[in-house]
């Protein structure tokens, strides 16, 4: 369990990440702050309390590795890779810029702390799949954690991964799920139902693990269990809300692609997010 | 050239750790020794081009350097994206081997046929695509594509079960074959053979070709384009869709260097056959039949 003052304390840089979220998405004028938005307490756990990193030696072999597979999320990851000093936090201001290097779909473009370039659904998971294979080979006792979107199960690669991960007893291997309920056209059971999500991982042989997503003593018991896997991937079901943390924009779809403006900002203020 | 491709590859694992064989459940009759020499480093990942590919990616990105094995149409359509994202986007050290390319099973039809790879991979920037003639061909594409640290495509087809060459040759230029005055005669790939009948035949009209194999179809070689200045007439040999395949590069680059040349190209009609048929009787169809090369070329020159 997480003591009280370290969940305030996360609450209070998840607070600070949807702060810089903002920022970056209302100066490029840009689209995807909901689904940023409901991975933050994820990654911000993830970054804080779980990933062997070091923001100085960003390569190092002996590091676990994150990757964002729904990469359309990446003004969250940037944000968090600028807080753990991956690169100055200045350089988050070039977000979406001309000749930037930090586009709106996560690319690795030297950029320190991006593993792999992603965007298009469904290459994440499998990428992440190879390189915990890789670590496995090099008998490197790390792990990839890997945050997929629901609407991203929709493709056939996640399945296929579903698979191979369980065939090769990638133990080592944490998927997430951001299940927000959204995808890009729908609520994700009208467009495809993707329930019952747990059997089906199940049914592939992953370890499963139902949470909210948002409550960091749910997050935090969810991957030290997968920590203990012997010889099972682990699918964490994270239960998001999209939009999560700003009160207009939540379990929202329109801001899959809507910037906010005036009216959401007076909101924002408001709620301590400018 | 199957044999100089296990043998290529069974070499480079023995040589450096860091060499991952991944199939896509293909290789039937090919992998059985080096599953059985590298089982650490041998991986079949099952009927799942897509989740391969990248799986492939997630390991070349962790310092492996990849082969992937899996029969050309499969590799090059299936997989596309991945191919285009994971392997070229991130400019993996990773080699992709397209087997049975053209018409290599040439029982199964078009699903099976290798007909457009050439086309779409050539679209892929950073992309080296190698199609070798014979076995000799194939070993030197499988070195070169070693000492590449980027993609490459080696594109296999069953007409290449041949050996044309007696000495070693260097892959990255046109391998002249028959020396000529009368025109340039290119050609990929196992038709190699055929292209060396139609030049024998030719030479009952007194006509004399300049014939090389060009394995190397991406990027070209600035060999290939003094060739291209050297000769007025130019003929083009492949089995490969018309559109966009080994004649489309050559027609680019006579335009891009403004040659005021004769360009025909001998490739597959840009139509699906729907029939069944030997390799011979396929070719025919296609119209690269070898009496129907040599009448084409003779009324040219």
């Amino acid at each position: 369990m997480l003591t009280e003052k370290e969940i305030i304390n996360l609450n209070k840089l998840s607070k600070e990440i949807r702060k810089q979220i903002l920022k970056m998405i209302v100066k490029a004028t840009a689209s995807h702050i909901a689904p940023s938005y409901s991975i933050v307490e994820l990654l911000v756990y993830l970054y804080e309390k779980v990933l062997k990193i070091n923001p100085k030696k960003p390569k190092d072999p002996n590091r676990d590795i994150f990757i964002l597979s729904k990469g359309w999320a990446v003004s969250c990851l940037y944000s968090i890779l600028a807080h753990k000093g991956f690169f100055e936090k200045k350089l988050l201001d070039n977000y979406c810029i001309d000749g930037g290097k930090m586009i709106a779909m996560t690319t690795i473009n030297d950029i320190p702390g991006i593993e792999a370039s992603t965007g298009s659904a469904g290459h994440g998971l499998p990428i992440g799949a190879g390189m915990a294979m890789a670590m496995k080979l090099k008998k490197i006792d790390r792990r990839v954690y890997v945050i997929v979107g629901d609407g991203e199960c929709d493709e056939g690669s996640i399945w296929e991964t579903a698979l191979i991960a369980s065939h090769q007893k990638l133990n080592n291997l944490v998927a997430i799920i951001d299940y927000n309920k959204w995808q890009s056209f729908g609520r994700t059971n009208e467009v495809l139902n993707l329930e019952p999500l747990k059997n089906k991982w199940e049914a592939f042989n992953w370890q499963v693990i139902e949470i909210d997503g948002h409550n960091f003593n749910e997050i935090d018991l969810a991957i030290k269990k997968s920590h203990l896997s012997k010889n099972k991937p682990t699918i964490v079901i994270a239960h998001t809300v999209k939009g999560k943390g700003l009160s207009i924009i939540e379990d929202n779809n329109d801001y899959h692609y809507k910037t906010p403006r005036e009216k959401e900002l007076i909101i924002a203020k408001k709620e301590g997010l400018i | 050239m199957k044999q100089a491709f296990i043998d290529s590859l069974t070499k480079l694992m023995e040589k450096d750790k860091k060499i991952i064989t991944v199939t896509a459940d293909m290789g039937f009759s090919v992998f059985e020794d080096i599953k059985k020499r590298f089982p650490k480093r041998f991986f079949n990942t099952g009927i799942t081009e897509q989740a391969s590919i990248s799986f492939v990616a997630g390991l070349s990105l962790s310092g492996y350097k990849v082969y992937f094995y899996a029969q050309a149409p499969f590799i090059s359509m299936r997989c596309l994206e991945q191919v285009r994202l994971d392997i070229a986007y991130h400019h993996l050290d990773v080699k992709l081997i397209g087997s049975n390319s053209g018409f290599s099973l040439n029982q199964y039809g078009v699903s099976h046929y290798g007909l457009e790879d050439i086309a779409i991979i050539k679209t892929l920037p950073g992309v080296t695509i190698f199609a070798p003639a014979d076995s000799v061909e194939m070993t030197a594409s499988m070195e070169e594509s070693y000492k590449i640290k980027g993609p490459v495509y080696i594109r296999m087809t069953k007409t290449g079960n041949q050996t044309i060459h007696k000495n070693n040759v260097d892959i990255n230029k046109p391998i002249l074959i028959n020396e000529g005055k009368d025109g340039l005669f290119l050609v990929i790939g196992g038709l190699l053979n055929r292209a060396k009948e139609v030049t024998a035949s030719l030479k009952k009209y007194n006509i004399n070709l300049n014939l090389y194999s060009c394995p190397l179809v991406k990027p070209t070689s600035r060999a290939l384009i003094t060739l291209l200045k050297a000769n007025k007439k130019i003929f083009t040999l492949e089995e490969h869709t018309i559109i966009g395949g080994f004649g489309s590069t050559i027609a680019n680059l006579i335009i891009d260097n403004n040659l005021k040349v004769r360009l025909t190209k001998f490739a597959l009609p840009d139509k699906y056959l729907h029939v069944s048929g030997s390799m011979d009787y396929l070719l025919d169809q296609s119209g690269l039949g070898i009496d129907s090369i040599v009448n084409k070329i003779k009324k040219i020159i």
